[in-house]
């Protein structure tokens, strides 16, 4: 047997520099919550007036935010949609890439708020009409649901009333069907995947007795614009969609690319309120949207761009990643082990692209600490980059 | 496994459960063509009557009404034991032409021993406001039935659903709002050959209400056994007196046969007391001869369903068994079984 590979789960000891583990990535893409922001100070000012102001004053608002590969636009977005979510009173959703149009960005939408998610809103929307026609006064999603549980409402009672209702909020009845026929066990599975677009037999459409089929953009459209009315009418403030790696509409042929961006315009268009949009996307693409679909892209309004790192923004970004992970709690340990020449050294290299940055020094760490280095130097750098 | 034995104390006496109530269709137009059993079959001393064909039926309504008794109509022994259903069965298809207080004043005046709520049944075939029209009234009926009860005789609130939230939610509500002794579950009729989906009903009743169960209107040979695993503390069925008219023979254990795909035959595999003496001859010319005998039949298999459980054999390999020779109530019961375990 061989012994070329030595496997082991033993940890490396990052001690000798004050440290726990390697807080860097060793492959840098953006973690589904994010806890660091470094930089880019004009565009954290950018989304905060978005986000604000869609927040304060209802309308939609929506923008762009455009940066080369690795420069951290879905780090920004799942950076934003973090600190959302944290919010109760608006739903976020992650759509990672738009895929072949609009139906695929609703689907993904839905699938990243999830099957309980919705199945809340179902009972939300039942205690909003429980309080309204019975002498119960649910609170939330779980209040209703025991109320149903413990017999202290009749679910005949107020499930016509509810239909009717929701109906009446998003002018889509079989929406409202769909919604409501989360709360059944017998049919949950069939009514999400019909919400979720995935499409069901006839049979099981019949049994919610919902007619249409929810397979094309247009009705994605109906459904998007009905889920967020719907939301509206529970009392949130509205719905914020992330949508990443905008650019991969280009691979899309240009009567799909035209219908997706199309769909999108008429998406907004029919929510002029609640609805806050971001799309991460690469500048040149971006430039093609802008000079060939005036009509989507004049809806979008803004842009922002990212920009690669400066020396002072990888400082703060390494120190920020390495307090993560120091043992003493002193926190004034700065940039230690890598000395400002040894950054500067891995921003020239990296030419100031983050995803570079964190892949380099999180190597160039577990290097040093292999070799017993107590400081990282230019020269180390040098030598081993 | 959920099969349970229980008594209910009634009027005339101690009932053993689980227990199967033959119907009797006296009152309805056809006459009453069942044939008589009690006395004659141990376990079967009860019956299950429909109030609204009795009280419709103006010469026999006259004379109860005047003071002839019930069993005296029926042409049975003074103790037997009687569940009186509303009818509402027939309004599936006609106005409900009764009110609960009517309905419980017939059901006092046929001295029933077991009064089922008046209700309106679904289907499948309906749209779903008009089945939750139809929920929401039966349970309205229901509570009604409740505040006039004098709690003599036990009223069983009747519960219909097509999903188990919608069950589940009936009996709480209905425990929480009203007075019941047990519960009735309706409506299973229309879906009897969606075996899943009426396991799941029944689960979802039994684990609502530890009190009496009954189903209405599943008692068959084929439902039996699944009934009795599911716990269902009661059921009723018309199918001996069906099946009869159709010439079917039912044979426990397998299910029915038409006796013209057996016509070679002397002598018929039942020892019951009407096979055991008769040719296949005479039981074929004689519709009374062959009622008796299903009934015999539907005695046998909770008979034999009974003697599994109570000798600690294993009712789930006698209920494989069971249900071997045919694909489709298999499945039904492996349905169960799955359906079970998940609740254990």
């Amino acid at each position: 047997m061989s012994d070329a590979f030595t496997i082991t789960d033993e940890q490396q000891d990052y001690s000798q520099y004050d440290l726990d583990a390697n807080p860097f990535p060793y492959s840098p893409v953006p973690t589904e919550d994010p806890g660091i922001y470094c930089g880019q100070q004009h565009v954290s000012d950018k989304i905060s007036s978005t986000v604000s102001s869609m927040l304060s004053t209802g309308k939609s608002k929506h923008l762009v935010v455009t940066g080369k590969y690795g420069n951290g636009k879905s780090h920004t977005l799942k950076y934003t949609r973090s600190l959302l979510r944290d919010r109760d009173d608006v739903i976020v959703g992650y759509v990672a890439q738009p895929g072949d149009g609009f139906l695929d960005i609703y689907h993904e939408f839905v699938y990243d708020l999830g099957f309980n998610r919705l199945q809340e809103f179902a009972y939300e929307f039942l205690a909003s009409v429980a309080r309204d026609v019975t002498d119960t006064n649910p609170i939330g999603a779980s209040g209703m649901e025991s109320l149903i549980d413990e017999g202290d409402v009749l679910l005949s009672e107020i499930v016509p009333e509810a239909i009717r209702r929701l109906s009446d909020v998003t002018k889509f009845a079989d929406f409202a069907r769909a919604i409501i026929h989360m709360v059944y066990e017998d049919t949950n599975l069939y009514a999400w995947q019909w919400l979720t677009a995935e499409g069901i037999r006839y049979e099981q459409r019949k049994e919610m007795e919902i007619h249409s089929a929810l397979d094309d953009d247009t009705m994605g459209v109906r459904a998007f614009t009905a889920l967020k009315n719907m939301l509206l009418e529970l009392g949130y403030t509205g719905i914020f969609v992330f949508v990443d790696e905008f650019e991969s509409i280009a691979r899309l042929s240009p009567k799909d690319e035209q219908a997706t961006l199309n769909s999108i315009r008429h998406l907004m268009d029919q929510n002029s309120s609640g609805l806050c949009m971001l799309f991460g996307c690469a500048p040149e693409v971006w430039q093609d949207v802008m000079s060939e679909y005036h009509a989507f892209s004049e809806r979008i309004g803004e842009e922002v761009a990212l920009k690669p790192l400066t020396s002072e923004n990888l400082y703060e970004l390494v120190r920020d990643y390495l307090d993560q992970e120091r043992l003493s709690s002193a926190e004034n340990e700065g940039i230690d082990p890598f000395s400002e020449e040894a950054l500067d050294l891995i921003l020239q290299t990296s030419q100031g692209n983050i995803r570079q940055v964190l892949s380099m020094c999180s190597r160039i760490l577990d290097d040093a600490a292999e070799s017993q280095e107590n400081k990282i130097t230019a020269a180390w750098v040098e030598d081993n980059i | 496994m959920l099969y349970r034995r229980r008594k209910l104390d009634l009027p005339r006496g101690e009932l053993d459960t689980p227990v199967l109530f033959p119907v009797r269709n006296i009152g309805k137009r056809s006459s009453d063509n069942t044939p008589t059993y009690v006395g004659t079959i141990p376990e079967f001393s009860a019956a299950m009557i429909n109030a609204r064909s009795i009280r419709n039926r103006d010469p026999m309504w006259q004379r109860i009404s005047n003071g002839v008794t019930l069993r005296e109509e029926m042409d049975v022994p003074e103790d037997t034991i009687v569940f009186a259903d509303s009818g509402g069965f027939d309004f599936a298809n006609e106005e409900v032409d009764t009110t609960p207080a009517k309905t419980l004043d017939t059901q006092r005046q046929l001295d029933a021993d077991i009064l089922g709520t008046v209700d309106i049944p679904l289907s499948r075939e309906n749209r779903a406001a008009e089945n939750q029209r139809r929920i929401d009234q039966s349970i309205e009926y229901a509570l009604k039935a409740s505040d006039h009860h004098d709690g003599k005789g036990l009223l069983f609130a009747s519960v219909h659903g097509y999903d188990p939230e919608t069950i589940r939610n009936n009996i709480q509500y209905l425990e929480k709002n009203g007075e019941f002794d047990g519960f009735a579950l309706g409506s299973m009729v229309p879906i009897r050959t969606d075996y899943k989906k009426v396991t799941k009903l029944i689960l979802s009743a039994r684990n609502a209400t530890d009190k009496h169960l009954h189903v209405y209107g599943l008692g068959g040979l084929v439902y039996q056994p699944l009934l009795l695993y599911l716990g269902v503390d009661s059921f009723d069925s018309s199918a001996f007196i069906r099946s009869a008219g159709n010439r079917n023979y039912l044979i426990p254990g397998f299910g029915g046969e038409e006796l013209r795909n057996i016509e070679e035959l002397d002598r018929l595999p039942c020892p019951c007391p009407v096979c055991g003496q008769k040719e296949l001859d005479e039981i074929r010319e004689d519709r009374t001869a062959l009622t008796q005998h299903n009934l015999w039949a539907l005695a046998t298999e909770l008979r034999r369903f009974r003697y599994v459980a109570e000798s600690d054999r294993d009712v789930e390999e006698y209920l494989d068994l069971r249900f071997s020779g045919n694909k489709v109530t298999k499945r039904a019961y492996e349905t169960a079984k799955q359906q079970m375990r998940r609740l254990t």
